[in-house]
């Protein structure tokens, strides 16, 4: 007999309760007036409420009963749920907008937050409760990505303000991209250029390893705004004094204190990680190597690389993520970037400009995340052997 | 005997030096502003913003370990396990979420000022101590807690007397994390309006007064690696106290 599903009957109640209680969305008359908060019932009228509603109903009841399907109902009613979300706001946009603000805009409101991250994490439990496959899980993802470009592409969220902040601005928003990517994607490979060697001269010689540690972990622990301001000064100063660092664009402010910051802070993940991975290859295997007749060139390749591949891999992931996050921060020293959208938004007090920045950020940290796990997985399993991400936390 | 505790005594001296002493510094910095700028930042005194800086790091702390621990205690408890796979997937998908967007996504939902930065802080830093706490309480040899269980500790006994000071140093090592981004994110809390060592620094950078900036990132600096030390003496201590249980 099934047990009934403590977490998805918590989860799917939390949702029901906070779409109930909560604002749905607001509407605003133009950009500069305070919105109008719209609860859920009348933000979807009837027939969208009833949908919401029904579709919640059907996780709670197959939380509780326990029937062999179950988990493909609750599966099926979340992702439909999650592609419903803009459709169902649109229709709210449509409503509320129509000839009567013609300037107005709509807003995501915290029941439509709420609702979007616990339908999240029910997707979450629901698949981990069937076992789903890679391929399941992508197939959710591509459904509800879809249907939520399908409403980008046919205009049916036009009128959400963050929609309008992006169209306002679409070369600035595709610059900022670029100049992120850039900054996040460079600072990962001039720091793993600097690692690979350093690692190397760290397993040869023993005394260099502890102070190499050292130097990283204090440079991590540095707050980004401290290491961003200190250097300024001296880069100013050099700018000034050496017109080839001028002609180079290096400066005080820009994108030269952001790189070496990163940079910086890139190190501690890449460093530990690469010296893991090419010191924990078990003695043995490079012995039985050794003894097969591979000279140490062969060894490093087809034994300490492939197997230290996954852990590398691994770093990768996790200086993309923290660089990424800092790279937004880097915007303050006029780096460009996406925390170019925050920080104008914060000042400007506009919050859909603070939206149009955090969010693509946050959805830049979440590709890397998911990219490099699944590169990681893919490595070990070309190796026959399991990813052993334990390996890395401290 | 004691001496772990010098580097933090030693950093916490420099620290408060700094903020007494840097207005002294005025001339030396003189060369950094143009004529006509103030030299060291006026607004508020590098006391006040350190004790406010603090105050808000050390009530978020206090805040996510308490909840991040009663969190990682109940999904580990035969009664929350059903929990257990959602709480670990939520530290460690939550963690992805860069702190700065933490920090801009308080905004919309709370407005400006200390509240959502302590919100955003307190937020955030539960996941490293969440995650930490799970794996130190995941890390237990279940034999050790049997061997507990046959002894005749009731279940209470088992997680204060065996479970916690075996995970303890896990725990520790989660905390520290937390801190040390929160000390960090606290710090770019001034452009949400919180009062901080940052506000030097996003004043300097608004102006374009270098000097400013430097007293600001300097302070923080200092007060990030006070803090650090603290912590790695902290867990010099613990070793100590608890010999036997390193592992």
């Amino acid at each position: 007999m099934l047990a009934p599903n403590r977490v998805i009957l918590v989860l799917g109640a939390i949702a029901l309760l906070l779409f109930c209680s909560l604002d749905f969305g607001t509407i605003q008359p133009n950009r500069i007036v305070e919105g109008t908060p719209y609860g859920a019932l009348d933000a979807l009228e009837w027939g969208g409420f009833a949908l919401v509603t029904l579709l919640l109903a059907v996780t709670l009841v197959a939380a509780v009963l326990a029937l062999p399907g179950r988990y493909w109902a609750i599966l099926v009613s979340v992702v439909l749920l999650l592609m419903a979300l803009p459709w169902l706001f649109s229709g709210f946009l449509e409503d509320q907008l129509g000839e009567r603000y013609p300037y107005g805009r709509g807003g995501f409101a915290a029941g439509f937050w709420s609702l979007l991250f616990l339908l999240a994490l029910m997707l979450v439990e629901g698949l981990r409760q069937v076992g789903a496959s890679a391929w399941l899980r992508l197939t959710a993802g591509v459904l509800v990505l879809l249907s939520w470009w399908r409403a980008l592409e046919v205009e049916a969220l036009a009128g959400l303000s963050l929609v309008m902040e992006f169209q306002t601005r679409p070369d600035q928003f595709q610059q900022a991209l670029l100049d992120h990517l850039a900054l996040t994607l460079g600072a990962v490979m001039v720091s793993l250029l600097l690692a690979v060697p350093l690692v190397l001269v760290m397993i040869r010689r023993v005394r260099w390893q502890r102070p190499v540690f050292a130097l990283v972990s204090f440079l991590q622990t540095i707050p980004s705004l401290a290491l961003f301001g200190l250097l300024i000064a001296p880069l100013s100063y050099l700018s000034a004094n050496l017109p080839l660092l001028q002609q180079l664009g290096i400066r005080g402010i820009g994108w030269a204190p952001a790189m070496i910051a990163l940079v910086a802070y890139s190190l501690l993940p890449m460093v530990r990680n690469l010296f893991v991975a090419l010191t924990e290859v078990p003695a043995d295997l490079l012995e039985a190597a050794e003894g097969m007749g591979m000279n140490r060139r062969q060894v490093f390749l087809r034994v300490q690389l492939p197997l230290a591949l996954p852990v590398v891999i691994e770093g990768v992931r996790m200086t993309t993520i923290q660089a990424t996050g800092l790279t937004a921060v880097a915007a303050l020293v006029g780096a460009g970037g996406f925390g170019t959208f925050i920080f104008q938004g914060l000042g400007q007090a506009a919050m859909d400009l603070v939206l149009l920045g955090a969010l693509p950020t946050v959805a830049l940290a979440l590709a890397a995340d998911t990219l490099f796990t699944a590169l990681a997985r893919l490595s070990a399993r070309l190796n026959g052997a399991t990813a052993q991400p334990s390996l890395i936390y401290e | 005997m004691m001496r772990h505790w010098l580097t933090p005594a030693l950093w916490l001296l420099v620290l408060v030096a700094g903020c007494l002493g840097l207005p002294a510094l005025e001339p030396w910095l003189q060369p950094l502003v143009d004529g006509r700028q103030a030299v060291i930042y006026p607004r508020d005194s590098f006391v006040t913003l350190l004790l406010n800086h603090l105050q808000l790091v050390a009530i978020s702390a206090a805040a996510a370990t308490l909840v991040a621990l009663g969190g990682g205690i109940a999904v580990t408890r035969p009664w929350g396990r059903d929990f257990l796979p959602m709480a670990s997937q939520l530290a460690s998908i939550g963690q992805t979420v860069p702190p700065v967007a933490v920090l801009a996504l308080a905004v919309p939902v709370m407005g400006f000022g200390d509240g959502p930065t302590f919100v955003a802080l307190a937020l955030y830093g539960l996941l490293p101590i969440l995650r930490n706490t799970l794996a130190g309480l995941q890390g237990i040899d279940p034999a050790v807690r049997e061997a507990a269980t046959g002894m005749g500790m009731s279940s209470s006994q088992v997680l204060l007397r065996v479970e916690l000071p075996l995970a303890g140093r896990v725990i520790l090592a989660g905390i520290r994390t937390s801190v040390t981004i929160n000390i960090a994110t606290a710090a770019i809390g001034s452009t949400i309006g919180a009062q901080t060592l940052g506000d030097p620094v996003i004043a300097g950078l608004v102006n374009g007064n270098t000097a400013y900036v430097l007293q600001g990132a300097v302070l923080i600096g200092l007060l990030a690696v006070t803090v650090d030390s603290l912590f790695e003496a902290l867990e010099q201590q613990w070793l100590k106290r608890t010999p036997g249980l390193s592992g």
